[in-house]
């Protein structure tokens, strides 16, 4: 069974860095439920550096929804900010810290680059 | 207090009434309790013994808080002066109502008090569009409160209404008994709290505190506010006046989202616009610089917060742009409105980077330009990665997003606003030309910091060379030959959308334009076609499509105006940039101070004062901040190096501007401006605009260092 969770954020462990998220720094814990089933990822963000671990200890961002849901959104099928609005995902702490690891989320697969033409004239 | 409409605000919660403080909102009718895009009270109707009452007089004391007399009887010839009621309402993450019976007998009276409540929970976009509602209803009573929920789903908005007096609440509302002794009073609090989210978690009340005067934060905090802003002198009163409402209203207009701890950046404008709004925040923020550059910050810090990562049609989004649109109400919550964010702008991520250089130059805060490089290279990038839509080398438009994205992605964003001079519309992407003046002054600007704060200068020399390719390709492919301006767009076969429009005020404003093209292009925009009089019309007269109540095809908008004498400034045409600021203060004068949105483009010597734009919004960001970018212009106000140079130009009757204490990089400084000393005739309204001569000669300028 495939699990794009848990294939997501041992991606993102193994990057150790990530440009992306260089304005984040702190702890984002993510408590995933998957019927009676509970599982844990801690992010620790500094400056772009990243690490990830199972542990469920203190932070600054709890970050709580249902395990498919979350499936969903690390490939780009569901959008966590609207989940937020729907009460779909609850924050506690400091949701500034949801914001800025969001970017991180793939977009949906079907939104493609349209780019009819190459560019001429722009750049170099 | 539009159409008889009483408003009052704070932050993105606002509270709309007639004039007796009552709502009774309909699906397509605009009162209500309105916070996070949602409205929360649809229903809030006071009567006495079962009679509604008869409004006196309103006081709207501060933009968060309002004072309504009445009295019994909605008779419109005989009032019963026996009892009378204030109705004394601030807003704060919901409202909080204090009402007083007055009893002016001299026998005791006993006197039932309801107040009818209910919520229909719309969406904004509902009440803009007149939709129907998916979710459910449901009231929770106790004794002590009375709770309206709606919910869809995991969705969950809550009202809770309580009362501090003994009361006695049912599904519809809550009823009090007043015994008032003969001369007596009787005082009760009704507060209406908001809550989103499962377990309705309410937010702090902000008027919170004890007893009755408690005042709301926004008021200290509206103190502040005014107490920090540089005082305005001059000997032309109405510009004191002016001044004065566009500092409260750029303070109601003030709004933390939720994720900026309090900090706050300018929301669009009322009732519509209450949101974060990428472009108008941005132009807000620029034209306020030499009042307040906190306004600034905390723009550039939340839209860098949620600056594009991915691609994502729905939403418009590209890796490295800046958002459109933040909404938060249910329809954006199921994706049935792409606001969440919604990042159709072509112009606000190049207007990121002319706004993180214009606050450098006036702060000198480089740490925030040193910590904000990563998104200024990424909004640099997305110009020619993404925005290039034909591969011509400029910056073009066409959403993804074909239901419910925008079709015009510039600042004029009506259907309508882009044409031919035949008045056909041309199809897409369209490539509006101060998109490209933008992308060229986001070049410049950015190489500036690449050089000074960022440490790259081969990164400066690159952006500097593409800039001086695009300024000369643009000159080439803009120009219109046979009328001397620049095209108002090029369309999706590279030829040129050929009306002239307001635009080339912008351009100006952006330096895309090679000087010796600049004097043709002022005589366009000081011409009869594009002057009214009182500003710049957003489309020329003449054109097919011109309409002088056409909302981007021919009205004036102050904001834009604004913008246009800044780039006369920039150029050098001081007394022309005096005389837009001139008009524009005039018609300041005519909306007492308060600048709408738009106003018509009818020729001042035909109408004598500014017809105003029948749906617009007021108070709006960028046009509360147009007195403040004109007096900049008028007092010739730039920032260089660590000094600010004033080169004052002033239109004729004004004869003394002062700004004092300009905060930036140099610490506070004062800039005066002299100009001829002019009186008008005692009795008679001095306006600025009717003068036909334009001061030949300016004298008198200095500038004193105060710290």
């Amino acid at each position: 069974m495939s699990d794009p969770t848990g294939a997501f954020f041992t991606e993102l462990g193994r990057r150790a860095h990530e440009p992306m998220l260089r304005k984040a720094t702190g702890r984002l814990r993510f408590d995933l439920t998957d019927g009676t089933s509970e599982a844990t990822w801690t992010v620790v963000m500094k400056k772009g550096d990243v690490s990830v671990s199972r542990k469920k200890g203190d932070a600054d961002c709890v970050v709580t929804t249902d395990r498919p849901l979350f499936d969903a959104i690390v490939r780009g099928e569901k959008n966590a900010m609207a989940a937020v609005l729907r009460g779909e995902i609850k924050i506690e702490g400091d949701p500034e810290l949801l914001v800025l690891f969001q970017r991180v989320f793939a977009g949906p697969a079907d939104s493609v680059r349209r780019r009819e033409h190459a560019v001429a004239g722009s750049s170099s | 207090m539009s159409d008889g409409l009483v408003e009052i605000l704070d932050g993105n919660t606002f509270v709309v009434s007639d004039s007796r403080g009552d709502i009774e909102a309909s699906l397509t009718d605009p009162t209500g309790l309105f916070s996070f895009d949602t409205r929360f009270l649809s229903k809030w109707i006071l009567t006495l013994d079962g009679e509604r009452l008869n409004p006196l007089s309103v006081d709207d004391l501060q933009y968060f808080e309002a004072r309504f007399f009445l009295v019994p009887g909605t008779g419109t010839v005989y009032v019963d002066a026996k009892l009378s009621v204030i109705r004394r309402r601030a807003v704060g993450d919901g409202f909080h109502e204090e009402l007083t019976l007055l009893n002016h007998d001299e026998k005791p009276v006993d006197i039932v008090v309801r107040v009818e409540a209910a919520s229909d929970f719309a969406d904004l976009f509902e009440v803009k569009d007149a939709l129907q509602k998916k979710g459910s209803y449901s009231t929770q009573v106790d004794e002590s409160s009375l709770r309206l929920v709606y919910e869809r789903a995991t969705y969950r908005r809550e009202t809770a209404i309580s009362a501090s007096a003994s009361a006695t609440f049912d599904e519809s509302g809550v009823t009090l008994l007043a015994h008032i002794e003969p001369h007596g009073s009787w005082t009760t609090d009704l507060d209406v709290v908001t809550a989103a989210g499962a377990g309705g978690t309410y937010t702090k009340p902000k008027y919170g505190g004890k007893g009755r005067r408690a005042r709301p934060n926004m008021e200290r905090s509206l103190d502040k506010w005014i107490e920090d802003a540089p005082r305005v002198e001059s000997d032309w009163e109405p510009l004191k006046k002016t001044y004065q409402r566009s500092l409260v209203d750029l303070a109601a207009l003030r709004f933390a989202p939720p994720v900026m701890g309090g900090q706050s950046l300018p929301a669009a404008g009322l009732p519509w616009f209450m949101t974060m709004f990428g472009r108008d925040s941005i132009f807000t923020s620029l034209q306020a610089l030499p009042f307040t550059s906190e306004l600034a910050a905390t723009t550039l810090l939340a839209l860098g917060d949620w600056q594009g990562s991915r691609l994502d049609d729905f939403r418009d989004e590209d890796p490295g742009r800046i958002l459109h649109e933040m909404r938060y109400g249910e329809m954006t919550a199921f994706e049935e409105r792409p606001h969440s964010p919604y990042y159709g702008a072509a112009d606000a991520t190049m207007l990121y980077v002319v706004l993180l250089d214009e606050y450098e130059r006036w702060s000198g805060d480089r740490k925030l330009v040193r910590s904000l490089e990563q998104q200024a290279r990424a909004a640099l990038a997305w110009i020619d990665e993404y925005a290039d839509l034909l591969g011509n080398g400029y910056v073009s438009y066409e959403r993804r997003n074909k239901e419910t994205g925008l079709e015009n992605q510039c600042w004029k964003d009506s259907w309508d606003s882009i044409s031919y001079r035949n008045g056909e519309i041309p199809g897409f992407p369209r490539a509006t030309c101060e998109l490209q003046g933008y992308a060229y002054d986001a070049k410049v600007r950015g190489a500036r910091l690449a050089r000074l704060v960022w440490k790259d200068p081969a990164y400066a020399e690159r952006l500097e060379n593409e800039a001086a390719d695009l300024k000369r390709r643009f000159n080439r492919d803009f120009w219109v030959e046979d009328g001397e301006y620049f095209a108002l767009a090029l369309d999706n076969e590279g030829r040129q959308v050929d009306a002239l429009a307001s635009n080339n005020g912008h351009l100006l404003w952006s330096g895309i334009v090679d000087k010796s093209k600049a004097k043709a292009v002022v005589g366009n925009l000081m011409g009869p076609r594009l002057f009214s009089g009182w500003g710049i019309r957003t489309l020329a007269e003449g054109e097919g499509r011109y309409n002088p109540i056409g909302y981007h095809v021919g009205t004036v908008w102050p904001f834009d105006s604004s913008f246009v004498a800044w780039g006369l400034r920039r150029y050098g045409f001081k007394d022309e940039a005096a005389q837009i600021a001139a008009g524009i203060l005039d018609a300041a004068e005519c909306f007492n101070g308060r600048l709408p949105e738009a106003f018509g483009g009818y020729a001042r010597t035909v109408t004598k004062y500014p017809v105003q734009y029948p749906t617009a919004c007021s108070p709006q960001a960028w046009s509360t901040g147009a007195p403040l970018l004109l007096l900049r212009t008028l007092l010739g106000l730039e920032p260089l190096g660590e000094h600010l140079v004033i080169d004052p130009a002033l239109p004729q009757g004004i004869g003394r501007l002062e700004v004092l204490d300009i905060p930036g990089r140099w610490g506070k400084i004062d800039a005066f401006g002299r100009g001829r000393a002019h009186v008008g005739r005692p009795g008679s309204r001095r306006q600025l605009g009717l003068v036909e001569e334009i001061m030949p000669k300016r004298k008198g300028k200095k500038a004193r260092v105060t710290a």
